[in-house]
């Protein structure tokens, strides 16, 4: 079997070359693997043992080829290789050579072949999800063959969605049932079926779903009528021979394991029945022959589904037999109607005149194909109908005679709708008396329905030999009292009448046809499967873009407002389930405040807070944000940390300065306008989140169980850091390595920003020059003090335009530059002992900086450090790193620091710790840090605002692309 | 500080791979100070191609066998560790690939001349005229690649939070740097670093909360303090996970977290965009699936239905909003939002064998995802990616070749049997049902429905592309030799883990069990 299987490959990977070499004849050679399966199939009929063939493929997910041909099986292989090798060889007279994409046609066609007989030998539940996919896959693109037309292309996609859906849900089905059984082998499962449970009967549902989509039962019948848009043989093969069997197939799979159960005998019968009706009753309003035979192949799907869902040996053994002649007639009929346009290029029935005589043998064939499928004697579809009639009188179930009835209205439609598509196809057309032009068509077109039209007649007579060949697949069914046989003729009874009254009702409703056509025209129709079909897909749509509009509309307030919302929902009220539990406890140490001061301090800040965040203006927001900070210092002071304070204050001022220097480049008021609602929305959200982080800290204050780790460092800091300043020992002992990281993240930082602003490599070469150039000359006023035009209060303001100058600026600068630098190298050297350090005292000097700067302009920076910031940020890193090394040369640890104290004459004894040249370092890399931030953010900005005016100014920036 | 400092001990065979990407990535740094502007395309291009080589096969042959905690318990490498490091290194070594692409012009074609440059400035202008090329992004990508084989290997919160950065950062600045529509690239990054920042703070205060509550940031010892449950502490316990799951579910692009997939995938250089959708899902999973398994399994009855109902709406929204996008990148966005709600569903079935098919997943969507993106790279209309789906219609005519391929990808991310996508969904969706329960079985009724409307919407591209008439202007160029090869290694393991996911399935369950 995987023999077969393979050589259908290979078949499908030569297809496109044969097809090119050989044109439409290499269908010839297509029908070949299909013929050969159909031999080989007839010399294995199995008995009692089925087949098997099995290759363990993906054992972890209990996947494996297991083939497995059983009766049931076998029948359906007969039906897949037999007609398939027929639609092949058709195919070799229906298309022409021009034919577009004929290659990708042909390859598809074969391998479809290939993939149903998969289908129906699969033992494996998932081995046969995989085969049940891929025909799902060809199907989509075999009816998409005339991919030019829109139509054909809908309905491609309609039916790839339709049966795709279904498919996931069967495979979440046999994903169910298999772990409920504890194996995913068919056989062993229907041997053993699982104890009915709630899984199972989901696993049911689920798997009928996809058994009921693709054999396009309502409400998935739609499907069907909409694939006619696919070359005939494709219709004739796929939507009517063999992969809509596939559904009725796995119906009949499980029905020996299943049949009885609840679930399955509602969703079967009802879906069967509607099916049956509404199928034939659609029939019978069609124009197109092919759309004719779509409706009437639903409607038969729906009786093959009824009788395989029945599960009774009878009704199997019915089902078997129509499930043949269904496949031979209705194979038979769709390639008439492909020889018939193939002929006269239109399938109208309306506009099909007086083709009889022209085609007799066509003619003869559907005739008795068409015979066969309303019923009547002595055909093979007599027979199966009789043995289904029979099997449903004699049904022990108390909804047997409704199914019956049912079966009979469907039958009394199906003549009425057959006898409708014999008239129009060979009868006079009814908008046209002129005979409908013909060309000839290949021998072939006409041979292969003939076959199966013959077929259909002479394996009527011989079916009760072969009831033996399915016997032992039927005993897997229950069996019912009265016994059904096969055959033309079981003398007068119920039965017989039953099928007289089906003749004759047909008739009446065919002779009736026109005035039916009108009353079905003037009955207002409920809506159609398909419109709720487009409604569904229409609100997948909608809905996808309202959550869209709603969700996301790519703003990223929205998005973080989101993710705020689910940081207050969910830890929030993790937290606040905390809270409750915590005051519930009488320990709770929480004191509000210590100082009535405090609450003031708090105060004030918070109204900060809501003044900042209700400002329209950016400066005022910026200042406002700048006055938390500094109540924060208050606070550090109120709770007796003046040196904490102090580095609080100094950094608060920092920030408040680059701020002012970016701001200038904006515009006074914040952009947006929002709404008061929006506004409200925002608030409320900051005002939660802000009380969940605030809840946090509480929470986990509360919490605590060990001892502050801070306890012992007044301590330490003296014994081992030597000074009494705990901020700085910190920084510069007790936790050296952490600062020396930090500073190693400021150097990075503070050389990004400038190399992001300054960007290239020329305007670096320019401030260098610069900067040499301010030193030459400061040498040169060192020498020669006559030759300097410094006639103002600072260095370098002649570069200045007039306009731009402020004396008021000029002289504080000139007062309080030097008396800031002093301050800064006290803090800086008494650090230690006293607030101050490195840190504070290198943010001084910056603040220094930053008044020559706003006095002078970026000229007299220069002259106040006419040195590279990097030059100040490499060597304080060195002097840092190089103060750990050193200990480490002196035999101590990395870092570890030293006190010596040593008598200096007049000033007495100097205490120093060597973590003072560490101290140093730190002090370097701030003030590097605060040259670049002037040079850059202050002077780069300036350019561009000059720029931006109209204004030239002579700077240490100037961009390569923007020069004028 | 009176303690006696023990020194720590550290397996250096172990974290061998880490240590080659780092070296790697510092040569790379060097290489861009030292080397010539002219050759410094192909010698980074050398230096990332020979970093993870050696990376991979330091990995698999020696330190694939070095199990256990070392560095003092913040690395840990066992089976999940390995299987993620090897597959993040496959996939950087094929993401590397793609972004090398120069189409025959003198610099990377994804990334822009020079990323500082004001877009549309005549700066970026000369840099264009000059041939310069963003060449760093060799180096970025590999220290985020360092930061993403700490992620799926640490040991303790604070160095999961490390490499949370350090992947993190260089990624926010790849996505800035595509050579076409700059701005739309800067903002992507911009709200990219933006919301990431978030999450990153949010995580760390949740390892904050967590190292109050256990008293340490390892992994284990949290778990153990979870099963010591001490009632004083239990108010930072829930809070704590909620924090850090949050920070992580960001990385994922789980919904609520997910709004910045769609943005930072379609503004970001297209094989950037691969890789991060490959890689980064890799590692968030990794994380997520070693916290959940290892460190928080013990309260999981306090969040698990938090985190079933996330998996719920991921899958469905992620699904839902893929039927309106009409960007291909945006529309793949999507759909790996969607993904990661499947894998989540693997996730919570807390079985061993959930986290083997959630890393078989990982490794079947993400070469398919590269693949995909590297062959978005390839449509082209006057020049510039074509990534709007009605500029796609007809592509099947034209280029038949690069519209099967990505035909193929795209019935991959549909799950149909014989590609990779189906036996990655089952792999995932098995051991829901079978060790989840009934919420594990509904999750997966909703995830089989989610695949259906993403099918829907994946089946409506190949009909754009197969069956529709589209104007002629819009071509697939063809690539490079690297380029090529990348694609069809993602293409073949697509089909090939499709027909035989035997190997790798095999190995993915052998390397499940997580060290405690």
């Amino acid at each position: 079997m995987l023999a077969l299987l393979l050589v259908h490959a290979t078949a499908y990977v030569c297809a496109p070359l044969l097809v090119r070499y050989l044109g439409r004849h290499a269908f010839w050679l297509l029908a070949l693997p299909s013929a050969g399966t159909a031999v080989w199939a007839l010399a294995n009929a199995p008995g009692d043992e089925p087949l098997t063939r099995s290759i363990s493929w993906i054992p972890s997910i209990q996947l494996d080829i297991t083939l497995h041909m059983d009766q049931l099986s076998w029948i359906m292989t007969l039906i897949i290789s037999i007609i398939g090798a027929l639609v092949l060889a058709f195919c070799a007279g229906y298309f022409h050579d021009d034919e577009p994409d004929l290659e990708r046609f042909a390859a598809h066609l074969t391998a479809f072949a290939g993939v149903m007989l998969g289908l129906v030998w699969s033992d494996n539940l998932l081995l046969l999800y995989m085969f049940w996919e891929l025909t799902t896959v060809l199907s989509y693109l075999l009816v998409g063959h005339h991919n030019d037309r829109e139509e054909s292309r809908q309905a491609a996609s309609q039916a790839l969605v339709v049966t795709t859906f279904g498919g996931l849900a069967m495979l979440a089905g046999m994903v169910l049932l298999g772990l409920e059984a504890g194996t995913y082998s068919l056989a062993a499962i229907l041997a053993n079926p699982p104890e009915p449970s709630a899984v199972v009967g989901w696993a049911i549902v689920l798997i009928l779903v996809g058994a009921v989509s693709k054999s396009a039962l309502v409400p998935f019948h739609f499907w069907l009528p909409g694939a006619m848009a696919a070359p005939t043989p494709v219709s004739a093969y796929l939507h009517a021979a063999a992969m809509v069997k596939a559904g009725v197939y796995l119906v009949a799979r499980f029905s020996p394991g299943f049949g009885d159960r609840p679930e399955w005998l509602v969703t079967v019968l009802v879906l069967g029945c509607a099916t049956m009706l509404i199928g034939g009753y659609r029939a019978l309003r069609q124009h197109d022959l092919k759309l004719l035979l779509a409706y009437g192949t639903v409607s038969q799907l729906g009786f093959l589904i009824i009788l395989f869902g029945t599960s009774t040996q009878a009704a199997g053994l019915a089902g078997l037999t129509m499930l043949v002649s269904h496949a031979i007639f209705k194979a038979a009929l769709f390639l008439t109607v492909g020889a018939v346009d193939h002929a006269a290029g239109t399938r109208d029935l309306r506009y099909l005149h007086g083709l009889g005589r022209r085609m007799p043998w066509l003619m003869v064939a559907s005739t008795l194909a068409g015979a066969s499928m309303a019923g009547v004697p002595p055909l093979l579809g007599f027979v199966g109908k009789e043995a289904a009639y029979a099997s449903l009188l004699h049904g022990e179930q108390w909804w047997s005679p409704i199914v019956l009835t049912v079966a009979v209205t469907g039958s009394i439609l199906t003549f009425a709708y057959t006898a409708r598509f014999l008239y129009g196809t060979w009868g006079p057309g009814t908008e046209t008396t002129e005979p409908t032009p013909l060309h000839a068509n290949p021998v072939v077109l006409t041979a292969v329905p003939v076959t199966l039209g013959a077929a259909s007649l002479l394996l009527a007579p011989i079916s009760q030999y072969g009831e033996p060949l399915v016997q032992d697949w039927l005993h897997t069914l229950p069996p019912i009292d009265h016994a059904v046989h096969l055959g033309l003729w079981h003398g007068f009874n119920v039965v017989l009448l039953l099928s007289a009254v089906t003749l004759l009702a047909g008739y009446l409703l065919f002779h009736g046809r026109t005035a039916i056509e009108m009353w079905q025209r003037a009955v207002p129709h409920p809506a159609p499967a398909v419109v709720i079909y487009r409604a569904i897909m229409q609100g997948l749509d909608r809905i996808s873009l309202e959550v869209t509009g709603l969700l996301f509309k790519g703003s990223l307030q929205q998005s973080l407002s989101l993710i705020l919302l689910v940081f207050v929902a969910f830890p929030g009220t993790a937290l606040l389930l905390a809270l409750i539990d915590v005051s519930g406890r009488d320990t709770v140490g929480l004191r509000w405040y210590e100082n009535p001061a405090q609450l003031g301090v708090a105060v004030l800040t918070a109204i900060a807070a809501v003044a900042a965040v209700t400002s329209l203006r950016r400066f005022r927001a910026v200042f406002l944000v700048g006055f938390t900070g500094y109540a924060l210092a208050l606070l550090f002071l109120l709770h007796g940390a003046p040196d904490l304070a102090l580095t609080q204050v100094l950094v608060e001022t920092v920030s408040l300065v680059v701020f002012v220097l970016v701001l200038r480049r904006f515009s006074g008021h914040f952009p947006d306008k929002l709404e008061t609602k929006e506004r409200v929305w925002r608030i409320t959200l900051g005002v939660l989140a802000g009380a969940v982080v605030t809840g946090t800290a509480i929470i986990a204050s509360l919490s605590r169980t060990a001892a502050p780790d801070s306890t012992n460092m007044p301590r330490s800091a003296v014994e081992f850091g030597g000074g009494y300043n705990i901020v700085n020992v910190i920084l510069v002992d007790i936790r050296a390595w952490d600062t020396m990281g930090e500073i190693s993240v400021v150097l990075v930082a503070a050389t990004g920003v400038a190399s992001l602003i300054y960007l290239q490599s020329t305007n670096m070469r320019r401030l260098r020059g610069n900067l040499a150039e301010e030193r030459r000359s400061r040498r040169q006023t060192r020498i020669d003090p006559g030759t300097t035009d410094d006639v103002g209060w600072l260095p370098a303001l002649n570069t200045l335009p007039p306009t731009r100058r402020s004396l008021m600026l000029e002289v504080v600068a000139r007062l309080l530059f030097h008396p800031i630098m002093l301050w800064s190298l006290y803090l800086l050297l008494t650090g230690h002992n006293a607030p101050g350090g490195g840190f504070a005292g290198g943010l001084v000097a910056g603040l220094g900086l930053t008044i020559r700067y706003l006095a002078g302009g970026p000229a007299e920076l220069r002259a106040a450090m006419p040195v590279m910031p990097g030059v100040l940020l490499g060597s304080g890193l060195f002097l840092s790193a190089g103060a750990g090394l050193a200990s480490m040369l002196a035999g101590g640890d990395v870092l570890q620091s030293w006190t010596f104290d040593i008598p200096v004459p007049l000033i007495g004894d100097v205490h120093l710790v060597t973590s003072t040249f560490f101290d140093i370092g730190v002090y370097l890399v701030v003030v590097g840090l605060m040259l670049d931030i002037l040079r850059s953010l202050g002077s780069a900005l300036d350019y561009r605002i000059n720029a931006a005016s109209g204004r030239q100014i002579e700077g240490d920036y100037e961009p390569m692309g923007e020069r004028r | 500080m009176n303690q006696e400092f023990t020194m720590v001990e550290i397996n250096y065979w172990a974290i061998a791979p880490l240590l080659v990407v780092v070296a790697g990535a510092l040569i790379g740094v060097l290489v861009e100070a030292f080397v010539a502007r002219a050759s410094r395309h192909n010698v980074q291009l050398g230096v990332g191609l020979v970093t993870y080589l050696a990376a991979l096969v330091v990995l698999l042959a020696k330190s694939r066998t070095e199990h256990g905690l070392t560095m003092g318990g913040s690395v840990v490498i066992d089976g999940p560790s390995v299987f993620l490091m090897a597959v993040i290194l496959c996939f950087a070594l094929l993401s590397l690939l793609v972004m090398a692409e120069r189409f025959g012009g003198p610099a990377a074609d994804a990334f822009t001349p020079m990323g500082a440059a004001t877009p549309g400035s005549d700066l970026e202008r000369s840099a264009e005229s000059a041939g310069w090329g963003t060449t760093e992004a060799v180096p970025l990508m590999m220290i985020s690649v360092v930061g993403m084989m700490l992620f799926v290997s640490s040991g303790d919160l604070l160095t999961m939070f490390v490499a949370l950065e350090v992947l993190s950062l260089p990624l926010y600045v790849l996505t800035g740097l595509a050579r076409r529509r700059r701005l739309l690239s800067q903002e992507a990054a911009l709200k990219y670093f933006l919301l990431g920042s978030f999450s990153s703070a949010f995580f760390l205060f949740g390892a904050a909360l967590l190292y109050g509550y256990a008293g340490s940031v390892d992994i284990a010892r949290i778990a153990l303090a979870i099963g010591a449950a001490s009632p004083v502490l239990d108010g930072l316990l829930l809070p704590g996970v909620a924090l850090v799951l949050i920070g992580l579910l960001f990385k994922v692009g789980a919904v609520p977290f997910h709004a910045w997939t769609p943005d930072a995938y379609q503004g970001a250089p297209t094989p950037v965009t691969g890789f991060m959708a490959a890689a980064t899902k890799i590692a968030a999973f990794g994380a997520i699936l070693r916290l959940a398994y290892v460190g928080l399994s013990g309260n999981r009855w306090d969040w698990e239905p938090a985190l079933i109902a996330i998996a719920a709406l991921t899958m469905v929204i992620g699904a839902v909003m893929t039927v309106t996008q009409t960007d291909v990148k945006r529309l793949l966005a999507y759909s790996s939002i969607a993904h990661a709600g499947f894998i989540l569903v693997a996730v919570m079935s807390f079985d061993v064998t959930g986290v083997s098919g959630a890393m078989f997943y990982l490794v079947c969507y993400g070469f398919t995802t590269i693949a995909a993106f590297a062959l978005v790279t390839l449509v082209r209309h006057e020049g510039s990616e074509a990534t709007d789906l009605s500029q796609w219609a007809g592509l099947g005519r034209r280029s038949p070749v690069v519209a099967g391929a990505f035909a193929i990808c795209l019935l991959a991310f549909a799950g149909i049997p014989l590609t990779s996508g189906f036996t990655a969904k089952f792999a995932a969706f098995a051991p829901a049902i079978s060790h989840g329960g009934a919420a594990g079985a509904w999750l997966v009724v909703i995830g089989v429905l989610a695949s259906a409307v993403t099918a829907y919407v994946y089946f409506r591209i190949i009909v754009t592309m197969f069956f529709e008439e589209g104007a002629g202007d819009v071509v697939a160029i063809t690539p490079s030799t690297l380029t090529t090869i990348a694609i069809a290694i993602g293409l073949v393991l697509t089909i090939l883990l499709g027909v035989l996911p035997g190997p790798v399935l095999e190995a993915a369950t052998q390397s499940a069990q997580f060290l405690r």
